[in-house]
């Protein structure tokens, strides 16, 4: 049986990945993706579009360059928005792209179109990343659900995400911070009692596993199992316990708190954790909520920064932060500004990506990219690649054909990676 | 007039055959099984037997009653017997609803016209093409007909600044009713598959994009369809070559419909007017063509792909997988049994209940070990109301009180809470039903799970408590087969582990019990 067979019949079973002697073990493509099971990534999505100009790319005393000064950061030479204080001094630990020109200037098109990594058009929706860092990483060795999402508003199962890899590769949404519907164990039901019955349970099933098919016990004993390992660690999407130091220091908003929830998932061992922040699409009154937003988010991120790098986390994971598309140089006449695809920028940090670097350039307006334009087919080459995954090589496989798991006309952004 | 005599023809046709293989002696279960088997496969023991055919054909599990009775029951045609007393049941009716429901609308949610629609077509034995016919284009005007257009008017209705979805109607009319998968098609040739043309896309998409969905109004109970006038041919292009070609109305590898000359007022049925709203009927309408030409004998994959998908409902595999890519790349793994279950389909008309049960009488539907499938969210909810016996209080509860013990839910409360931790994502083709940690969470933590298993007059937990040895109940009751000694031992040493409590030591071990994977499945 081919291990990277159809989703809909295929169980990536967490035991078959770890048990051996299944002979799943044999494909070398899973021997690769053992290898990789350490490996995580936080991926931080300012929805609505975050501004270039007042963060990563300013253009200070120009035509369109806004109100705000920039400032020098600890690399010397690169420059920042000045709402960004505190990245400004982590920039030797950042790898800023600013030569992004992507395609879709629409967010109902362009959210999904930037987070499936817009591939050639086959007809079939394509997996967000998460969800396909999800399918090739594996849940790995914390046996938490492989793919989680932090977002102000509703929670649950998102397996839309997921596209043709199907709904188990799905995003688990934890709402406004919040678990999952029946995460925790009924008031009803003490500890021993609830210990005590799931054992009852796996023994029955160990029992009938005997006269039928393994597979669909196992399918179930995984699903039971990870339960377990959520419920256990109920903990870690529970900010209320963690010292008010480090709540201050991630700051007291939705997105500092939530941005500390991710960073509990990610020493908990999540693989993949996504951060949502709303709200970035500033067509009107710009300046004014800069002002307000940048700083929350330079908060935040600079905080979950400071932290991974102190315990270690950052050597092994992957950080990325970007929105659909960046914002348009010229100011509208509600002093706000527009969608704008075609010059921006992403930042990343951590595992498989230089640091202290700035990747490319724009024009002196900020309008056009001068160097190589990337689209998001590069970044997400450049990615999987940073994850020790071949994205030439590497294929999904959609019910039987197999397709690119990035833009297969494109190439990693080769300076970003280590 | 014409297509009404072929099927007379061919029903006084089939009977003759019929005769003829009665005097061979060889049954069509018989028949089926020769093709799959050289030597009879050994046969799933009663209580297997029992719990299959239950979860098949009425949807839920025996009550321990009935699987008492029916284990201790010693004729030699019981099982023929069985089948025959559940496809009679009211509720055959109702689970096959509910399969063609989930089949037909992939969770796209819940409508009661139709729904009742599917019932009483069941109830009825209405032949499939007849089903077809009233889905593709229903007489919304007639009350038993209208039901069926909710297939079309929902796939039709308007999802924010989308547009409307043209083209995954076009789709799922031919995933649905000739088992192809026809969506890549809708902007060039297939790639992988070269059976599919974009002309065979193109010729269903001329006939739907023509519809435009009309709310529901003094006349029309419910939202109904009204058709544009084609005149010309329906012109596409191929993004790969930017070649052009049309095509009138036609079903795939079918010949083009004519499109009649006529034009102005003579092309009218009923003139459209703008000042009385009145929308217009042409007298050529594309829809009521295709909807004679796919359920036809002449359409071969129309009865493969209702036998490929009724062997899949009954067995768990397709004899064609997915059931929505028959091609000759694809072949069947038993091209002799598709072949002969379409065949035979068609000549008995289409009837879908003699084609279950036929399948029902086979040794490989009844063999033992048969391929294990988890139940669907339906069968579970069914199955774990009649285990736990909280189905009748429920069903009775028209007003939950939440502070309230006995009346805290009602049975749409539990439809929806296992529909939410159980069902497939809309849009997703159900070919499975895998178990997901959203369904662990549900059965290890949710009220409703813990409601039903507290002891309450007349349900499991109190039946179970007031007796000595309940072993023998609680097996029947959740898994219709009796425990053997390890197991009632097991259970003894459960409870007098936890004496201090009998109705919670039972409530676990029966919560186990309905938490295993053996519940889960059928056998």
């Amino acid at each position: 049986m081919n291990p990277l067979c159809t989703p809909r019949d295929h169980t990536f079973s967490r035991r078959a990945f770890l048990g051996g002697g299944l002979g799943l073990l044999a494909s070398p493509l899973f021997a690769e993706a053992m290898k990789q099971r350490d490996k995580q990534v936080l991926f931080v999505w300012l929805d609505g579009g975050m501004s270039q100009l007042e963060t990563w790319d300013p253009k200070p005393n120009t035509e369109f360059g806004g109100p705000f000064r920039s400032i020098p950061t600890s690399v010397p030479g690169i420059h920042f928005g000045e709402l960004m204080p505190k990245l400004a001094k982590q920039m030797h630990k950042l790898c800023v792209v600013r030569s992004m020109c992507t395609k879709d200037n629409a967010h109902s098109s362009g959210v999904d179109r930037i987070q499936r990594g817009d591939p050639k058009n086959r007809g079939v929706p394509y997996p967000h990343f998460g969800a396909g860092v999800a399918k090739l990483l594996g849940p790995g060795t914390s046996g938490l659900p492989p793919y989680v999402w932090i977002k102000p508003g509703s929670g649950g199962f998102r397996a839309e995400d997921a596209g043709f890899l199907g709904p188990k590769y799905g995003s688990l949404a934890f709402g406004d911070g919040k678990p999952p519907d029946n995460l925790l164990r009924h008031p009803d039901i003490s500890a021993e009692q609830d210990t005590a019955r799931n054992e009852l349970r796996q023994m029955l099933d160990q029992r009938f596993a005997k006269q039928r098919e393994k597979r669909v016990v196992e399918a179930n004993a995984s699903v039971f199992d990870m339960a377990e390992k959520l419920m256990a660690r109920a903990d870690i999407f529970d900010t209320s316990k963690l010292p008010e130091r480090d709540r201050d220091r991630y700051g007291r908003h939705d997105l500092g708190q939530h941005m500390l929830v991710a960073r509990q998932m990610l020493e908990a061992g999540v693989r993949f954790v996504k951060v949502t922040s709303y709200g970035w699409d500033t067509h009107g009154d710009h300046f004014n909520s800069q002002t307000t937003m940048v700083p929350k988010f330079d908060q935040a991120f600079s905080a979950i920064l400071e932290d991974l790098e102190a315990s270690g986390l950052l050597k092994t994971t992957l950080v990325i932060c970007l929105s659909e598309f960046g914002r348009t140089p010229r100011i509208n006449g509600h002093v706000g500004r527009d969608h704008w695809p075609e010059a921006w920028s992403i930042a990343m940090a951590g595992h498989g990506v230089k640091h202290g670097m700035v990747v490319g350039e724009t024009d002196e307006r900020g309008t056009e990219v001068k160097s190589q334009p990337f689209d998001i087919g590069a970044a997400f080459h450049t990615w999987y690649q940073a994850l020790g995954i071949d994205s030439h090589k590497v294929e999904f496989d959609n019910a039987g054909q197999p397709l690119p798991i990035a833009h297969d006309d494109m190439l990693p952004i080769k300076e970003a990676l280590a | 007039m014409r297509q009404t005599w072929t099927f007379v023809i061919f029903g006084a046709f089939s009977i003759l055959l019929l005769t003829g293989s009665a005097l061979s002696a060889e049954t069509f279960a018989q028949r089926i099984d020769a093709l799959l088997f050289a030597k009879a496969p050994s046969q799933a023991d009663d209580a297997e037997f029992l719990r299959r055919v239950w979860l098949d054909f009425d949807g839920g599990i025996p009550t321990a009653d009935e699987a008492r009775a029916f284990l201790a029951d010693k004729t030699a045609d019981k099982r023929t017997k069985l089948i025959d007393k559940l496809i009679a049941a009211p509720r055959f009716a109702v689970r096959m609803a509910d399969a063609f429901h989930v089949m037909l609308m992939e969770r796209r949610g819940d409508n009661e016209t139709w729904k009742a629609w599917l019932v009483e077509s069941f109830k009825t034995n209405k032949p499939w093409d007849a089903m077809v016919r009233e889905m593709l284009a229903p007489d919304f005007l007639d009350e038993k007909q209208r039901g069926a257009g909710y297939f079309i008017t929902r796939r039709l209705e308007k999802v924010g600044q989308q547009d409307t979805d043209y083209p995954g109607l076009t789709r799922d009319v031919g995933r649905m009713f000739m088992g192809i998968d026809l969506q890549c098609c809708q902007c060039h040739r297939h790639l992988s598959v070269s059976d599919y043309k974009q002309i065979d896309f193109s010729g269903l998409y001329a006939v739907f994009q023509n519809l435009k969905l009309q709310p529901a109004d003094d006349k029309h109970k419910t939202p109904w369809l009204s058709e544009g006038l084609i005149a010309a041919k329906y012109e596409f292009v191929s993004v790969l070559t930017d070649k052009k070609a049309q095509t009138a109305p036609r079903i795939p590898f079918g010949e083009e419909v004519m499109i009649p000359a006529s034009t102005g007022d003579e092309a009218w049925l009923v003139k459209p007017d703008r000042k009385t709203k009145e929308v217009g009927q042409p007298k050529f309408s594309p829809l009521r063509e295709i909807a004679q030409r796919v359920p036809a004998p002449k359409n071969a994959l129309f009865a493969k792909n209702i036998a490929n998908r009724v062997w899949f409902l009954l067995t768990g595999k397709g004899i064609v997988e997915p059931l929505d890519l028959h091609h000759t790349e694809n072949p069947p793994t038993h091209p002799a049994l598709l072949e002969l279950l379409g065949k035979e389909l068609t000549e008995h008309r289409f009837d879908l209940r003699w084609l279950i049960r036929e399948i029902a009488f086979t040794q490989t539907y009844q063999r033992a070990g048969a391929h294990q499938r988890h139940l669907t969210a339906e069968q579970q909810l069914r199955s774990f109301l009649i285990a736990t016996g909280e189905r009748e209080r429920l069903e009775k509860n028209s007003k939950p009180d939440v502070n309230v013990d006995a009346i805290k839910y009602s049975l749409a409360d539990f439809e929806k809470a296992f529909a939410a931790a159980l069902a497939n994502p809309a849009k997703e083709p159900v070919l499975a039903a895998n178990p997901s940690l959203r369904s662990a969470l549900f059965f290890r933590n949710s009220d409703h799970v813990q409601w039903a298993l507290k002891p309450r007059t007349g349900n499991l937990i109190d039946r179970l408590a007031k007796q000595s040895d309940p072993a023998e109940d609680l097996y029947l009751t959740v898994l219709a087969r009796l425990p053997d000694t390890e197991e009632k031992a097991q259970l003894k040493s459960w409870i007098a582990a936890h004496a201090d409590d009998k109705s919670k030591a039972l409530g676990d071990f029966a919560w186990a019990l309905l938490s295993s994977t053996e519940f889960f499945v059928n056998h």
